[in-house]
């Protein structure tokens, strides 16, 4: 069975980019999120095996909902997307729970290679 | 990464988000303390950012990552919101989008922002106080101390590390391009704790943090792990080129190079200049609430759908006539329900290319803003019914002469803050924008409170072109927009310097009348001016109603007929040498269709009236004989080129046969 994500960004363009590269390499995109709330609440419904989440969101960050995510499921495996000069933030997150990150602009092979290792 | 089938989802984004940062830009201006403005804007040129590096558009990840410098100051509060920041900040707005459109269609290498850039440079650098951006500025110990982030470097190493058998070193090198490879490091640092405890990570996590090093670290860790579970462990924290272990009791005494660990900082000092986190639920009532469940669909897709249907309509004209004339019950079922159907999609694909007009509406605040600002006047513009809808086509068409009106008003309606303070008024003009629907028309309408035209002047220039008798001393509404929206008649010098407008009102008359709309102009003085365009709510497909003379049919729109009647002997009267109808209480001018296309005038006897209505004039048009109404398909013509014609297009009817269309608005 393949592995089910849930992709977390406001921008469409981003979510597209990052649905089309999993879904080629045969994961299941189960539900995509705008915001913060939106990805913790979906995070509860779904419970996906991978979380992309991206660092700015309006309505709670990235961060943040990692945070509840983590709380709500220790086991959580989230992959964080961030953009050149974010460093303080990605940091943030990492010990907030995220288990990994890719950098802006996404190469496929890269991420992919991001989210084998969170799925360890 | 083939990024092309993602240009255009990246230019519609773009497109929203620089509407997000025009609009913030502004709510910025106006309440330069409010937080939620900048908040909007940074997320707005952040999302523009990852999308450009995505796409290669270097250009414009470039700007946008020194646009976002600049905002971050802003929003730290170590950049003031002054009048010349807001300058910068629209001004790179403005470039930000040129790059954007150029990227997008390949022109991105012609596209020069370099002065954008430095200025914003020079502005993040100013607010930091030091000549370069690349300088550090004083540091603030423990301003950003948040949380568990520098764990690493808070929970120093003791100066000599314990004296723990299982103690020992990992020497870990990255791959070369490895991005963030501090934040790398410090994963492998989190990933080397499920070991056992790290004692000691040297360079510090502060310098691992922020790529201060050559992608060589080293870790000292207290675990009873193997070798191979340890290098498993540190290779799964990603781009791990070499890693090895060091036990030390393979060497005992000998000290580990670069090991020793560095003193302690003990604030967890964070150098300045890093971005700070964005707070959570810092929503904006800016950016977010355009996000609609909706497909996005090429507009050539929609016209190509325009085109069939309107191919199709044509058809099913005929096969009604055909229908009609075969006269069999069966046959005529079936065409009636084919039309049933044929309208129903039409109605369908109309729909599907209506728009609500604040896609276009939403320039306009920075049109206004900068046009106000330019004339140093005081603009207070309002927008209403941005929900009204309109064909996107027509939507498009229209964008500019609306600029056209809006400056105008600010250039030749409203007056300085002294001039109206002078006359009574509040020294900020108003200035208003409408959008409403009206039967099967939207009408926009473009009001301000400022001097209205000087009548005087125009007429006087009227009489001196001999386009109004001498004797006249005033000028009605209706004469007015005639006179002003006269080809030639506005742009002639000395009336661009009358104080009214007047200029370029012709342009856009002609651009509305093109797309089957009319103008209207009601202007009082000193109380202001309103100018309402009319226009259809769709182009391509409209109602009319067929009209003979001779052996030639034209079309009329039927938006612009009002009524049609017989004519009669003793309706029809002379007043000064012309004809006109008697219409119950009204007396309207009398136009013959056979004058307007030059046939041979005939007895009227026997033949029809249409009356016909633009705006608030009516005239009645008497024809041969009115053959029936239809769904026409305009196809537009090339413009014609001297001006005034009196067809706006033709049509292919029912019968096949081609046909003129009457524009009504040039006939009154």
């Amino acid at each position: 069975m393949s592995h089910t994500v849930l992709i977390c960004d406001d921008a469409i363009f981003m979510r597209t980019m990052v649905g089309d590269i999993l879904q080629q390499a045969g994961f299941e995109i189960v539900g995509e999120a705008e915001t913060g709330v939106q990805a913790v609440e979906k995070y509860r419904q779904l419970r996906p095996d991978l979380v992309t989440m991206d660092i700015v969101m309006p309505d709670m960050g990235g961060i943040d909902a990692v945070r509840e995510i983590t709380k709500f499921d220790p086991q959580a495996k989230v992959l964080m997307c961030s953009a050149m000069g974010q460093q303080a933030l990605v940091v943030e997150a990492i010990q907030a729970g995220a288990k990994d990150f890719v950098v802006k602009p996404f190469q496929p092979s890269r991420v992919l290679e991001a989210v084998q290792r969170v799925l360890g | 990464m083939d990024t092309n089938r993602y240009a255009e989802l990246f230019l519609t984004e773009s497109q929203d988000n620089l509407s997000a940062i025009n609009h913030a830009l502004l709510e910025l201006e106006r309440s330069p303390a409010a937080r939620e403005p900048v908040g909007a804007l940074f997320r707005a040129v952040h999302t523009v950012k990852g999308m450009s590096a995505t796409m290669g558009y270097t250009v414009v990840a470039e700007l946008s990552h020194e646009l976002e410098t600049l905002l971050d100051l802003v929003r730290r509060g170590e950049q003031p919101v002054t009048a010349s920041l807001m300058d910068t900040l629209f001004a790179a707005a403005d470039v930000l989008e040129q790059a954007i459109e150029m990227s997008v269609s390949g022109r991105g290498e012609d596209m020069d922002a370099s002065g954008t850039i430095a200025a914003l440079r020079d502005a993040a650098a100013a607010a930091r106080g030091a000549p370069s951006p690349e300088a550090p500025a004083a540091p603030k110990p423990k301003a950003r101390a948040r949380g568990k982030r520098h764990a690493a470097s808070r929970k120093p190493a003791p100066a000599e590390p314990p004296a723990d058998d299982a103690s020992l070193t990992i020497h870990i090198v990255q791959e070369p391009e490895t991005p963030m490879r501090g934040v790398r490091a410090l994963i492998a640092v989190e990933r080397a704790r499920t070991l056992g405890t790290v004692t000691a990570v040297t360079p510090p996590a502060d310098t691992l943090q922020d790529d201060a090093f050559d992608g060589r670290f080293t870790l000292r860790v207290a675990t009873a792990a193997p070798d191979d579970e340890i290098e498993r462990v540190i290779r799964s924290a990603g781009y791990v080129a070499e890693v090895r272990i060091e036990r030390r009791s393979a060497r005992p005494g000998a000290p580990a190079v670069g090991e020793q660990a560095h003193p302690p900082n003990g604030n967890g000092g964070a150098p300045n200049g890093r971005p700070t986190p964005l707070s959570a639920g810092r929503a904006s009532e800016l950016a977010p609430a355009r996000q609609h469940r909706h497909v996005r669909i090429d507009l050539h897709r929609l016209d190509t759908l325009m085109n069939l249907i309107g191919e199709l309509v044509i058809t099913r004209g005929r096969l009604q006539q055909l229908a009609l004339t075969i006269n069999d019950a069966a046959l005529t079922d079936a065409v009636t329900q084919a039309s049933r159907l044929v309208a129903d999609l039409q109605d369908g694909i109309m729909t599907s290319r209506m728009v609500p007009v604040w896609q276009v509406f939403d320039r306009f605040p920075r049109v206004v803003r900068d046009a106000a600002r330019a004339l140093g006047k005081q603009v207070d513009f309002v927008i209403d019914g941005q929900e009204i809808e309109l064909d996107r086509s027509l939507l498009d068409e229209i964008g500019d002469p609306i600029v056209h009106l809006l400056r105008n008003a600010i250039d030749h309606g409203l007056e300085t803050a002294e001039a109206r303070t002078h006359a009574g008024k509040s020294p900020t003009g108003r200035l208003s924008l409408t959008a409403a629907r009206d039967r099967s028309a939207v009408v926009i309408r473009v009001t301000d409170d400022g001097k209205g035209i000087d009548r005087d002047r125009v007429l006087a220039r009227a009489q001196e072109l001999g386009l109004m008798e001498s004797g006249k001393s005033e000028l009605s509404d209706d004469e007015l927009i005639r006179l002003i929206a006269r080809p030639g008649f506005s742009t002639a010098r000395q009336v661009t310097d009358i104080s009214g407008r007047g200029v370029g009102i012709d342009a856009v008359h002609a651009r509305v009348r093109a797309l089957g709309g009319t103008v209207d102009i009601r202007s009082t003085k000193g109380q202001g001016t309103s100018v309402t365009v009319r226009l259809p709510v769709t182009l391509a497909i409209v109602r009319a109603l067929l009209a003979r003379v001779g052996d030639e049919t034209y079309a009329i729109p039927m938006t612009h007929v009002n009524e049609t009647v017989h004519l009669e002997r003793d309706t029809v009267r002379q007043v000064k040498g012309r004809d006109v109808l008697v219409l119950r209480d009204d007396v309207l001018p009398l136009l013959h269709l056979r004058d307007v296309v030059r046939l041979p005038k005939r007895d009227a006897r026997g033949g029809q009236v249409v009356v016909l209505e633009v705006a608030d004039r009516r005239a009645g048009m008497v024809v041969d004989e009115l053959t029936g109404q239809q769904e026409i398909v305009i196809k537009p013509f090339d413009s014609v080129k001297d001006g005034l014609s009196v067809f706006s297009g033709a049509t292919i009817l029912g019968n096949g046969v081609p046909a003129l269309i009457l524009d009504v608005s040039s006939l009154l």
